[in-house]
């Protein structure tokens, strides 16, 4: 790595300020796992970082909501989000699927902000954060905007979000009679980047099901919701026949891409089988 | 610490389950590797390494990197030739380069050195050099090799450093390094009188040894002498190939190895040390070059093969005769592959008391990364099918796999295909045993529904390379502390202890007053290397008879001055010599055993000095829904003879057969063009915790090995035989999909399942 | 702002300075005060070789910019123990159960295995197996590793 200027402001608006300023090649980071990854192998090649590691300390905070959700700062590590007692209880999907979340060192590290603005689209949270209808709250120097998680990823490690624009909150809705459940697919070890991931999230009166998410990533460019599996599974009651249209719908609908982890036709049978198996995980949670 | 000769406080020091001697410098970080050595003045050395698999060098330019401040030297191979007119190295071939001469022959083949002394800057420097190719048609596939127009190597350059290497001539014009072909009885005649033949092809995998320390060497030009501390498992011959390269004496080099962060066979013969020697000769500084994770994929690996089986079988399961063609796919420089080829091949018709055998081995040039020994020395592939073949053959006969393999087992006393008689070789124990443990003859339950069980078993050998040296020295001091000087590396098989534990038996000393002198060519005589599981063995014998040796003269010294060596202590022997505290006894002891090349036919009497036995035993669960499936129980049986530490050759077993786990399963190098498209640990996937079956259980049988050290043979590769065809047959076991392509994945048992459905997977 | 800069913080339980770059990791900066206990291997954060604990948590160092511990309370396995011979429980178990062939990746399991037992003094195998799964052996020792994780746990309870 060659030698590179740091910046590590006080302040949220300081920490703006700093990327408005700054040339093209500028970055910002919390946790700096994902950069220096790419620091490392000489991918990016950085003259200029920005550490939001001393800014406001409410930015860290994970906090219970009045309406019974969740406010998250962005700069909420990933094991401080995994061991938050708030999180148990309001997203427990949450906490579930930070257990298989690449490491007990780098969640100790990397931030939710960091997770979400990376655009890699082999991440595990962003499809349960579709999933439960979380948004993002925004910082620019120009002001700050709201914007659900689903809107965020715009393509294969692309975001809406701008040069100068940086996550500072997430919100998680109140989970009212919701239930969820993350499929983390490895067809490489246990432990390995998901091959698939399946994000499920429905309402149910104990009988009928409605209000449906079904998200699935990592075989996609970018996490994406399938509207017919929702469109199967709203209204409908859950049997072995039910789960069989939804897997059916999800495998006609999802175009997978194949990579050295399994071919497309191979992904989109696991999707077929495994839609189902998410569905019931979320009815059992 | 007043011990008497042949009076050992704590007992028998052999056969006991002590803690390693190096135990607490590991558990706080202070042992001591390669990788923590820094000299004065040191330079980092970082390697600018080829982008094309095949072609050759139009031009380099280095002037960027030269410009750069902080930069000592850029060396490409004329800087190299300026010292070494002839710097071509390998322990089979003289085949490789220090850095390409005129052409490059794999993707990640070293084309130029920077030196800095900051590491960063030697870093940023060679990824400003840039070479100008013209790529030439390549080869990566090894069927495709023997016939080729594209030729890796135009001349063919034996070495010769090996006896049992020397019928190896140089040819024009072929990719083909060594083929090495048996004959026994008349196989054509044995297919035509045959009930059934069957014959199948199987492949295996490019796989790599990745040890968590990666390759690292430091060469230090002192005044007197080059030294080389380097993560080595042969620095015998690391200092010969050097001294041969510069055209010094042995004794101008010295080789010192430390602990290895992990070997596996990859930091076999030479592999960094001839670039680093030249580099710090030609800079006049220290240097060091620490490959990283990513380089590994490029320095040395395992060979995939081709394995073509075909076996002539009465109707009620006797095997007639076999034919094993196997093809090696050796990468870019031979490295040990032509060892490979023949030590491996002459097994390659497995454990089975067969009359008529053929067997065509060959060892190929490709245009990837080299290939070499690996845990096995290519018994794992052979294993991998001739037990998948052993497994559809018995399948197709209606035959019990157990009952098929009891009919056909090689059993003690008979000709292997060699035609050297099975001794101290405990087949028919470990597939008994494990049949015992596997409770093969009670009711399985195969499961319903969506989930379904299955389980199969395979059993391999191997016979130890040979005829190989090892020379010891058992150094008594005059307080009867004792230190062993031996050339053995200990890369994590615990080979120290194993040593301690020996020397202490033999002079019958507690273990705790024996230490080990890490292998330093100034100071620890020969030893071939540590490979092959052939220390145990080998410098096991060496080190016994040095503590022999010490003992016998302990024994005289004492009778000279008038004392008894049974009831006088060690230092009052000494001192009563000396008048005080002084003097050494020196014992010294040499090993090689004893060796019959095969002749034309491949045929000898004597073809290894002790055979190694591993067989596994594997119960999957399989999805029928999506093939996934998972390995539930594994049961490995070994023969080691005696172990010298049960508790350490518990976890080489348990080691050996979850690496295989890895080249089973989930590890495979994924090539683009001879580009390795998966160079990390994210996207090479060893095993990691969560990866091990729920139920893992190791023995080793109860043998005696009569010609080992104190009933001892060697451990490290046992392990791995019986793993991969074992759990393919569980799974052909449990769904009917029977794979012959490692490594086994949940998508091609899917599509096995598809297939049977008469449903093929699309694409 | 600067490349490089004057850096202080306690390393086990010292307070110590150094002159840092900002593109230097943990590793190498402890390297520089003479410790090797932490280890680069996979380069990515997933082997746990160059495991190190910043302010009471286990980081992987290659993944550590060396100016960022500027102010922090830094552990390495070289930290001398309480226990026996200088030796915790951890070390201890791992020592009796055998739970390492090249010791490679030594320092990192025990390093993990104390914030394992930090945070669940009793654990189950599933947990230990989710706790430990960011850290590789390829001597692959983990089944005796698992068996030094449980007695660990069973002498840290006395």
């Amino acid at each position: 790595m060659n030698p590179f200027e740091l910046a590590e402001p006080r302040t949220l608006k300081s920490a703006l300020k700093l990327l408005d300023a700054g040339d093209e090649s500028v970055r910002v980071f919390g946790g700096c796992t994902a950069l220096m990854l790419m620091m490392k192998t000489g991918v990016f090649q950085p003259t200029r970082l920005i550490s939001l590691r001393g800014i406001e300390a409410r930015y860290s905070k994970v906090t219970s909501a009045g309406d019974g959700g969740l406010r998250i700062g962005a700069l909420a590590t990933l094991g401080a989000l995994g061991r938050a007692a708030a999180v148990k209880k309001r997203a427990p999907v949450i906490t579930d699927t930070l257990r298989t979340l690449s490491n007990v060192r780098v969640r100790n590290v990397a931030t939710l902000g960091g997770h979400l603005a990376h655009g890699d689209p082999h991440m595990d949270l962003p499809p349960v954060l579709i999933a439960l209808d979380a948004q993002v709250v925004t910082a620019a120097t120009a002001g700050s905007r709201t914007l659900a998680v689903a809107d965020l990823f715009t393509g294969y490690y692309e975001t809406a979000l701008a040069r100068n624009e940086l996550i500072s909150e997430v919100l998680v809705p109140a989970r009212t009679g919701r239930r969820s459940a993350y499929v983390k697919l490895t067809t490489r070890g246990a432990d390995d980047w998901p091959t698939l991931g399946i994000a499920v999230s429905v309402v149910t009166d104990g009988k009928v099901l409605s209000d449906a998410r079904f998200v699935i990533s990592a075989a996609t460019e970018k996490p994406l919701r399938l509207a017919s599996v929702e469109a199967v599974l709203n209204g409908a009651t859950v049997d072995d026949a039910l789960l069989a249209r939804a897997g059916e719908a999800a495998a006609a609908e999802a175009e997978l891409v194949g990579d050295a982890r399994g071919s497309a036709a191979y992904k989109t049978e696991l999707l077929r089988v495994h839609a189902g198996r998410a569905l019931r995980k979320a009815l059992a949670a | 610490m007043a011990t008497t000769l042949g009076k050992s406080n704590s007992g028998s020091a052999f056969g006991r389950s002590i803690p390693r001697v190096e135990a607490r410098a590991k558990v706080t970080g202070k042992a001591e590797y390669v990788h923590n050595l820094r000299l004065p003045g040191m330079l980092y050395g970082k390697v600018f390494r080829s982008t094309v698999a095949h072609a050759r060098i139009r031009g380099i330019d280095v002037s960027a990197a030269r410009a750069l401040p902080g930069v000592h030297a850029v060396y490409t191979a004329a800087d190299i030739m300026r010292l070494v007119p002839d710097p071509h190295y390998g322990p089979a071939f003289h085949d490789q380069p220090v850095l390409a001469i005129d052409k490059v022959r794999h993707v990640g083949e070293p084309v130029a050195l920077v030196l800095a002394a900051d590491p960063h800057v030697a870093e940023a420097a060679a990824q400003m050099i840039s070479a100008d190719y013209e790529e030439l048609p390549a080869v990566f596939d090894e069927i495709e090799a023997m016939t080729s127009k594209a030729v890796v190597h135009e001349v063919l350059k034996p070495a010769g450093t090996f006896p049992d290497l020397k019928h190896l001539k140089g040819k024009r014009d072929t990719n083909i390094a060594l083929d090495f072909h048996l004959r026994r009885g008349d196989t054509q005649k044995a297919f035509a009188a045959a009930d059934h033949v069957f014959e199948h092809t199987f492949r295996t995998q490019q796989v790599l040894h990745l040890p968590l320390e990666p390759f690292v060497t430091v060469a230090d030009p002192t005044p007197n002498q080059l030294v080389i501390h380097t993560a080595s498992q042969s620095p015998s011959f690391v200092r010969i190939e050097i001294a041969r390269l510069l055209g010094w004496p042995e004794n101008k080099v010295r080789v010192k190895v430390p602990y290895l962060g992990g070997g596996f066979g990859a930091k076999l013969y030479i592999k960094l040390e001839a670039l680093v020697a030249i580099a710090a000769l030609l800079a006049g500084r220290p240097v060091k070059i620490s490959l990283t994770m990513e380089e590994q994929f490029y320095q040395i690996t395992k060979h995939a093969a081709t394995l073509r089986i075909k076996s002539g079988v009465s109707k009620d399961g006797k095997i007639l005769a076999r034919e094993c063609e196997v093809w090696w796919n050796g990468g870019a420089y031979a490295d040990i592959g032509p060892r490979v080829t023949q030590k491996s091949g002459f097994t390659a018709p497995g454990p089975y008391d067969i009359d008529h055998v053929a067997i065509d081995s060959y060892a190929l040039y490709t245009n990837l990364p080299a290939a070499g020994a690996l845990r096995g020395f290519g018994i794992p592939q052979l294993v991998w099918a001739y037990e998948s073949h052993t497994d559809m053959i018995a399948k197709a006969l209606n035959i019990d796999p157990l009952a098929m393999r009891r009919k056909n087992i090689l059993k003690e006393g008979r000709p292997q295909a060699t035609g050297t008689l099975m001794r101290d070789a405990g087949i028919e124990q470990v597939l008994e045993r494990l049949a015992q443990r596997m409770q093969w003859e009670k009711t399985f339950d195969r499961g319903s529904g969506k989930l379904r069980r299955g389980r199969g078993i395979a059993i391999g050998f191997k016979a130890s390379i040979s005829p190989t040296t090892s020379v010891a020295i058992v150094n008594v001091s005059a307080d009867g502390s004792v230190m062993v000087n031996c050339s053995t590396v200990d890369m994590g098989q615990g080979s120290d202890t194993a040593m301690a534990q020996i020397v202490a038996e033999a002079l019958g000393v507690p273990v705790e007053s024996v230490t080990l002198v890490h292998p330093d060519t100034d100071v620890t005589p020969y030893d071939m290397a540590t490979l092959g599981s052939r220390s145990t063995f080998h410098m096991g014998h060496a080190v016994r008879l040095a503590a022999e040796d010490a003992r016998d003269k302990l024994m005289k010294l004492a009778q000279e001055v008038g004392l008894s060596a049974e009831t006088t202590s060690i230092p009052d022997i000494f001192r009563k010599k000396y008048g005080m505290q002084a003097g050494n006894i020196v014992g010294v002891g040499s090993f090689i055993p004893s060796y019959a090349p095969p002749d034309a036919q491949g045929q000898t009497d004597n073809a290894t000095p002790f055979w190694m036995i591993g067989a596994t035993g594997a119960e999957v669960e399989v999805d029928t829904e999506t093939g996934e499936f998972k390995v539930a129980r594994l049961v490995n049986l070994v023969d080691v003879g005696r172990p010298v530490n049960p508790a350490i050759v518990e976890t080489q077993i348990s080691g050996a057969t979850l690496m295989q786990l890895g080249f089973t399963l989930t590890e495979r190098m994924d090539f683009d063009a001879g580009q390795v498209t998966n160079a990390s640990l994210a996207d090479y996937k060893i095993p990691g915790i969560r990866d091990v079956p729920a139920v893992m259980e190791n023995e080793a049988v109860d043998m005696v090995q009569q010609t080992g050290p104190f009933g001892a043979k060697g451990v490290g590769e046992s392990g791995t035989f019986g793993v991969s065809p074992a759990i393919a047959s569980a799974i052909d076991d449990a769904v009917g999909v029977r794979l012959t392509s490692l490594p086994l994945t949940a998508e091609a048992v899917y599509r096995g399942l598809r297939a049977n459905a008469g449903k093929p997977l699309q694409d | 702002m600067t490349t490089h800069k004057s850096i202080s913080f306690t390393l086990n339980g010292n307070p110590v300075t150094a002159h840092a770059g900002n593109h230097q990791n943990l590793v190498e900066l402890l390297q520089g005060q003479g410790l090797f206990g932490a280890r680069e291997s996979c380069a990515q954060g997933l082997c746990g070789c160059c495991t190190v604990v910043v302010d009471g948590q286990a980081v992987s160092g290659c993944l550590t910019m060396a100016t960022l511990v500027d102010g922090a309370d830094v552990r390495t396995i070289e930290e001398p123990q309480a226990g026996e011979g200088g030796l915790d429980a951890v070390q201890q178990a791992f020592i009796e159960t055998g739970a390492f062939q090249c010791g490679f990746c030594t320092p990192g399991f025990i390093l993990m295995t104390r914030q394992l037992l930090d945070a669940h003094p009793n654990p189950a195998d599933d947990e230990i197996r989710h706790y430990l799964a960011g850290n590789l052996c390829r001597c692959a020792a983990y089944p005796e590793i698992i068996k030094a994780v449980r007695l660990a746990a069973k002498k840290r309870r006395g």
